[in-house]
């Protein structure tokens, strides 16, 4: 019983990131229904910006090692962010009145342009974050050693996603966000702006996948340049698991992704853990061609 | 007119080419230069194009230049078997590398077809040398080699419960399949026999697993990446069990990724790293080397590449010829005790290299690989 609470809440710290980099999927989903590939990129860059400032900066040597850490973030999101809104004014927008192969091909190319650029950066090493940075604390709950790092992770991706939930749900703009992803058409002729709408997404969606290479940097310390491939891959399974389209659906998805891995891993085999979430997925389309909460589709963002 | 002309242009490049052609000795590398190993091809590109500058600069082989042709087999199978077609167009004598075992095996077959020698650096797979391939050598050992060292360390440790942990990659799962059939038949008790896959970043979940199967001490198979991030997660975990690894561990980023705290006492086998080589050829060597790229090489790999370079230039220059079969002639038959970097060199019938090569190393509170005795 102990290994099982263990492996949830190893699931669970996995599943947060998932969930935090689906959420970018899932909404330029919603608004274009396009799937956007370099988004696991623009995580990478988030890991790379977090370990760049870090070292260069010392935020947490002016700052005190929680607002260092707060500054840090907010500039890692920021950066990240930025680099969406250029990414969709330069490459998706061109071709968004083209057919939806284009697009498609266009996200692939940005993809590998941002990886091989990060690679020619940085290069092809590993990279790792500092690693007396971060207190190595392990906290004890109900008899579980949790190191803090960890549930810091959980918290982050968890509070992230309920501002983001909030924010599409109960503001003027999140409505106009909603409105735009049911019909572009029908929005523009209410008078939203369709293009501020789309840029707004592709700033919120990259800021929180480039939260989480922040996080995966200051948790697992170690970078690459190819890492945002398997998390963009892991990420966008959670979206589809969830439904795409639809934020807490990322949300569900992600975290669920998570824990199958890690039960999964601990239950049947490590070996065969990518196989068995990859089955339960299928099984999942199967039974919810749309996800598990994909129905909702007037509320689809 | 045009047309004229262009022929002539045609015909004028096409005279260039060969002319070009008979002017170098060409030889191939084939190197992961991009992908998770690319830190291993770089090393190993720097010790082939050296080692290729200092014998152009005494005069070449046969009166020719070498011309090294480096093409990067991305760490993968797939990518591997395209750079192998492309080396085989451009008219290379002899091919190094690579080395990532799978990553050679897709390789294999395009190079034997053409009639060209391949000496791999890195890739210890033992199914590589047992395809009866004509013209495939490797500068490295083979797993069984590793498998029976890797037994008798663990038999060393007096452990009786034992962890296999491997990455179904050809190489690690043949290391882990070795070690086991040895320590079956020392009774010794496997508690876990499992792969972990590769390239993620959270083992957390398998080494929960593996500490809910008690061993006394884990083998790991597979990688430095991996192994690095093991090693900061056992320790985050607060699991004190000892590690043990294999010679593809042998990388100095390793302590990087895990952390000085978290690498401390870890041991893995392997041939002895750069600086513990103590022949005056390779001490000369590492000096030169030192001099060009203002670090010393951190894998054994790129040295091993290098060995597999200088004995392709000792075959041709001995048999005063590019033909592959009187070069592999040579090579199982007539090189013996080669003075090779890594230690005296001669090749089998299979290719493989004979003699024994691999050490015990740990790792200290400084992060430093130290030769166990």
């Amino acid at each position: 019983m102990e290994q099982f609470f263990q492996q949830l809440t190893n699931g669970l710290a996995v599943g947060g990131i998932y969930a935090l980099i689906a959420l970018g999927y899932t909404m330029v989903y919603g608004v274009l229904k396009l799937i956007n590939f370099a988004h696991g990129d623009l995580f990478t860059y988030g890991a790379y910006l977090g370990m760049t400032l870090l070292t260069s900066l010392f935020l947490q040597d002016r700052l005190g090692a929680v607002a260092g850490f707060l500054v840090l973030a907010v500039m890692v999101m920021g950066l990240v962010a930025l680099f969406g809104v250029i990414l969709e004014r330069a490459v998706y927008r061109p071709v968004r009145e083209s057919h939806r192969l284009a697009a498609v091909v266009s996200a692939l190319g940005a993809s590998i342009f941002l990886q091989n650029t990060l690679m020619l950066i940085y290069g092809a090493r590993f990279q790792v974050y500092p690693d007396d940075v971060l207190p190595r604390v392990a906290v004890n709950v109900l008899g579980l050693e949790i190191p803090l790092m960890r549930i810091v992770v959980v918290l982050a991706s968890v509070v992230m996603m309920a501002v983001l939930y909030f924010f599409v749900q109960k503001t003027t703009i999140g409505t106009a966000i909603r409105a735009t992803a049911i019909d572009q058409g029908a929005a523009r002729l209410m008078g939203i702006d369709v293009n501020r709408v789309i840029r707004l997404v592709f700033l919120i969606g990259p800021a929180l996948g480039g939260a989480a290479g922040l996080l995966v940097g200051l948790y697992y310390g170690q970078v690459n340049f190819t890492m945002g491939w398997l998390y963009g891959m892991k990420a966008f399974t959670a979206a589809i698991l969830g439904g795409i389209g639809n934020i807490p659906g990322a949300m569900v998805g992600g975290l669920l992704l998570g824990v199958i891995e890690a039960l999964g891993a601990a239950y049947l085999s490590t070996a065969w853990k990518d196989a068995i979430s990859f089955i339960v997925l299928i099984l999942i389309l199967i039974v919810r061609p749309t996800g598990l909460l994909g129905e909702r589709v007037a509320d689809k963002v | 007119m045009k047309r004229v002309m262009g022929l002539a242009l045609v015909l004028s490049l096409l005279g260039v080419g060969s002319a070009r052609a008979a002017d170098t000795i060409k030889i191939g590398l084939m190197a992961p230069m991009t992908g998770s190993w690319a830190s291993e091809g770089e090393e190993m590109k720097k010790n082939v194009e050296l080692l290729a500058s200092e014998l152009n600069a005494k005069g070449g082989l046969l009166g020719k230049q070498v011309e090294v042709i480096t093409e990067d087999d991305g760490g993968d199978p797939r990518t591997a078997s395209l750079a192998a077609q492309r080396l085989t167009t451009k008219g290379v004598v002899a091919v190094i590398g690579t080395y990532g075992s799978a990553v050679t095996e897709a390789s294999q077959n395009i190079f034997d077809e053409e009639g060209i020698i391949q000496i791999a650096n890195g890739s210890t797979a033992v199914r590589l040398t047992e395809k009866g391939l004509k013209y495939f050598f490797r500068t490295c050992p083979r797993d069984d080699e590793q498998g029976k060292v890797g037994a008798a360390t663990l038999e060393k440790m007096k452990v009786k419960k034992v962890a296999l942990l491997h990455d179904n990659s050809a190489y690690a799962r043949g290391l882990a399949d070795e070690i086991r059939s040895h320590l079956k038949a020392k009774k010794l008790d496997i508690v876990f026999f499992d792969a972990l896959t590769p390239k993620e970043q959270d083992y957390s979940a398998i080494l929960t697993k593996l500490k809910a199967s008690g061993p006394d001490v884990v083998f790991f198979t597979g990688y430095y990446p991996e192994a690095g991030l093991l090693l900061k997660q056992k320790k985050q975990m607060g699991w004190n069990v000892p590690f043990v690894g294999g010679d593809a561990i042998n990388n100095p980023d390793l302590v990087k990724i895990a952390g000085k705290d978290a690498a401390e006492g870890f041991q893995f086998l392997s041939p002895p790293v750069p600086r513990d080589l103590d022949t005056p050829e390779a001490k000369a060597y590492l000096a030169s080397y030192t001099k060009k790229n203002g670090e010393t090489p951190g894998s054994i790999y790129g040295l091993l590449a290098g060995d597999g370079f200088r004995v392709v230039a000792k075959a041709i220059e001995a048999t005063k010829s590019t033909d592959a079969d009187k070069l592999r002639e040579y090579l199982t038959t007539g090189l013996k005790d080669f003075p090779g970097f890594t230690g005296k060199i001669a090749f089998n019938v299979k290719g493989d290299r004979i003699g024994e090569l691999y050490r015990v190393y740990k790792v200290d509170k400084t992060g430093g690989f130290v030769l166990q005795k």
